[in-house]
């Protein structure tokens, strides 16, 4: 047990709905700037404060709770308009929104928050106390206070709501008679409440400081806590819709009976009896449960997909203070929010996507001038989208801002000296384009604070290949950069289309495949030194297998298979095929050989290394066989 | 205490690790029978489905709030006479009478132990005896 006591399963519930609650209250936020005066956003800007502070104060997070209700009060004037939204006091609730932030963060390290920054509670205070509208209480609660001074005792049979006013707040029944500064009282009465830990822990917990001080504060440590401290780093807990749980329940349920129905038909086999019935009925049961376990796998699947738009709402808001920071007026526009990724695709994919969305702000989008003596309106639009193609999920963060000069970044590789200026001269537009992914490439001189961070493109790239992903870009000078991502839609299952060498199986991820074709050797061509073949007008380069592995090769491939990756078109020559199949794929830990995705299991129980394309592909560029452009394009 | 711990409760609130907590904090006091709503609208709905003795709203929710939800209760003759608890982060005066003159049972300020539920419910129940 850690001093937590039993509350890390509440905590971690409460962070992960209350950081989803932040996240929308920053979007509106955002929104509210627009329109300063809409109730609606106000209201529910307010509830969200108030909600946080609510679950908080179970949890004894005090300066959340000090932090969410100044906040909230500040709300409920805004929303009453005793006070004005000025940009100074948007400036006080995004730093007031941010604290709140950074202090789930704390209480993600199961350390109970430190206190707000002074300044952002003063401006807080400073607001309510000094509104020129008036003192919240000043002006609406004598009212309230005075009627019931007036009011006569409690009608028999109604409840005594003096009593239980104090009850509540925790003051003696007769505070209740003290009506000119009953509404201080239990004003004060919460600060106390909040201050003195009350909440649902063990009473051990109110004498000890919940949650403990920082975890590296211990001496010695606490091993077992200390673990789990790091486990909750990332989420670890997933919402599932029930219905899916309920299908995954009801699918194992049907896999259970089928399972009973070949136990009984392996004791007829077993005791010889293997007429034809019989065996019917096996290769019916045998068939079901194919079907059953494809099934089961996919809703499995589906319990992992996550909308992406959870990681989407965070994002409005760095776009906004980003483009404020920067004197630019961006919208940052979402679409398809609803489409579902597997979850720890979502976790991995927020770094590179605040990295692309922050260039696009940074780099891509011009000042409001700028852009007017462009004749562009002087607001840029960043768009952020998802959606599903086919086995898929593409997503697209786009600007309208200046676009990239292909001229201009060869120039600059070939200043950095990354690659040559005979390198440069081969390099068509969207290879050009590519060499912003190169390792060491930032096309400002000075790395401004805001993109810079010290991560490039290289690495956005580098994570969106570690999710088998691919990443391009397409950009029009004036008009815009679009950069698409495009992912598998799970990490789990990866069809493989299962080649020959020798008799030696290997597994190819098939979504790379686009065909295969017999190779006739008298139609290979040698192109400046490398083979190629013809198909169907296109020269396609073509790699044997066996050489990229480093085996001898002993008698030529009959079998070409048209890959295409997103840099390159090519055909792998192999000698057969051994069909398709859905792999699972078991990560090879440790030992991970170069150009090994993973390995596999065949149904006849044989184990198949499954091969990374791109890794494989990546040794060619070193090559001395290949020329200037192979190895420009294996940069891209 | 007199009441039946098979009582169903339906809690109320927007937050669900709210209703979590309150679900616990009622299972501590031995009352497992608990459903859950979102709003006063889901609550509605399910309430007028049936079968629950007691309610327990937060006041604060999108699309129909405690208060709201609370004068539907009484207004509703098939459930009128249910108890109503109510909860909120606030112990303003002018909160405590809107819910008193609106039928509120009881009012519990968050946070609050197991004990202090178990106080307000033990109120009600007595006077629901008397009554």
């Amino acid at each position: 047990m850690s001093d937590f006591g039993g509350m890390e399963d509440l905590l971690q519930d409460f962070l992960q709905e209350a950081n989803d609650l932040l996240s929308d209250v920053d979007n509106k936020l955002v929104d509210l700037e627009k329109m300063p005066d809409d109730r609606a956003l106000l209201n529910d800007i307010f509830r969200g404060f108030h909600t946080v502070k609510g679950g908080a104060g179970f949890l004894n997070a005090t300066e959340l709770v000090t932090l969410c209700h100044l906040t909230e009060n500040l709300f409920d004037r805004l929303r009453n308009g005793e006070l004005e939204l000025t940009a100074e006091l948007m400036d006080v609730i995004m730093d007031a929104t941010k604290g709140v932030r950074e202090m789930f963060g704390e209480l993600g390290q199961m350390v109970q928050p430190q206190p707000a920054d002074s300044a952002v509670i003063a401006a807080l205070k400073g607001v309510l106390s000094g509104g020129a509208v008036g003192v919240a209480h000043a002006t609406t609660a004598p009212h309230p206070a005075a009627d019931v001074a007036q009011e006569p005792a409690p009608a028999p049979g109604e409840p005594d709501w003096n009593a239980l006013h104090a009850a509540v707040t925790g003051k003696a029944a007769s505070v209740a008679s003290a009506q000119s500064d009953v509404i201080t009282k239990a004003e004060t009465a919460i600060v106390e409440s909040v201050v003195t830990p009350t909440a649902v822990v063990s009473p051990s917990a109110a004498t000890t400081p919940p949650f403990g001080r920082r975890t590296t504060d211990k001496p010695g440590g606490q091993p077992t806590s200390a673990r789990r401290a790091e486990e909750r780093g990332r989420e670890n807990t997933i919402r599932v819709d029930t219905s899916r749980l309920d299908q995954v329940l009801n699918l194992s349920g049907e896999i259970g009976l089928t399972k009973n129905r070949l136990t009984s038909l392996r004791a007829d086999i077993l005791a010889g009896k293997n007429d034809s019935e019989t065996l019917h009925a096996l290769d019916q049961a045998v068939s079901q449960l194919d079907l059953l376990v494809s099934d089961l796998q996919n809703s499995v699947m589906k319990t992992r997909m996550q909308p992406i738009g959870r990681l989407f709402q965070k994002y409005p808001r760095i776009a906004r203070d980003l483009a404020r920071q920067l004197g630019k007026d961006v919208e940052l526009v979402l679409a398809g929010e609803e489409t579902e990724v597997d979850k720890t695709m979502i976790e991995d994919l927020a770094d590179p996507l605040i990295h692309l969305i922050r260039n696009a702000v940074d780099h891509g989008v011009e000042m409001p001038e700028e852009r007017q003596a462009a004749g562009k309106p002087p607001k840029s639009l960043v768009r952020l989208e998802a959606r599903q193609e086919g086995d898929h999920i593409v997503l697209i963060i786009a600007d309208d801002g200046k676009g990239m000069n292909a001229e201009r970044i060869r120039a600059k590789a070939t200043e950095k000296g990354l690659i040559s200026e005979e390198e440069a001269n081969t390099l068509d537009e969207r290879q050009s384009l590519n060499l912003i992914f190169m390792p060491g490439f930032s096309t400002k001189t000075q790395i401004s604070d805001v993109s810079g961070r010290g991560v490039g493109m290289d690495v956005v790239k580098t994570n969106i290949q570690k999710l088998n992903g691919s990443i391009e870009i397409r950009s029009e000078p004036g008009k815009g950069s679009v950069f698409i991502i495009s992912l598998p839609l799970t990490l789990a299952i990866l069809p493989v289309l299962l080649v020959l060498l020798g008799d030696q199986p290997f597994a190819l991820p098939l979504s790379l495949v686009r065909e295969i074709l017999p190779i006739e050797q008298s139609r290979i061509q040698e192109v400046g030194g490398k083979e190629t073949l013809v198909v169907r007008g296109e020269v396609l380069p073509v790699i044997t297998l066996a050489r990229l592995l480093g085996w001898p090769l002993e008698r030529y491939p009959e079998y070409g298979v048209f890959m295409q990756t997103a840099e390159r078109s090519f055909i792998l020559a192999v000698d057969s095929f051994a069909g398709r199949d859905d792999a699972v794929i078991k990560s090879l830990e440790d030992f991970r050989p170069k150009g090994v995705a993973g390995v596999t299991t065949l149904s006849n129980g044989q184990i198949v290394l499954i091969l990374d394309m791109k890794e494989l592909l990546s040794d060619l560029g070193q090559h001395p066989d290949f020329g200037p452009a192979v190895r420009a394009l294996d940069f891209a | 205490m007199a009441a039946d711990p098979k009582m169903k409760f339906l809690v109320v609130d927007d937050f669900s690790t709210m209703r979590r907590i309150v679900r616990n904090l009622l299972k501590e006091l031995g009352f497992t029978n608990v459903d859950e709503a979102e709003d006063g609208a889901i609550a509605l709905q399910k309430l007028q489905g049936g079968g629950f003795e007691f309610v327990v709203t937060d006041w604060n929710m999108p699309n129909m709030d405690g208060l709201t939800l609370l004068q539907s209760i009484r207004a509703t003759p098939s459930l009128k006479h249910l108890p109503v608890l109510m909860i909120t982060a606030e112990a303003k005066k002018e909160n405590i009478i809107a819910a008193a003159q609106s039928g509120a049972s009881g009012y519990i300020v968050k946070p609050f132990t197991a004990g202090t539920l178990s106080e307000k419910l033990n109120k009600i129940f007595e006077k629901m005896g008397q009554a």
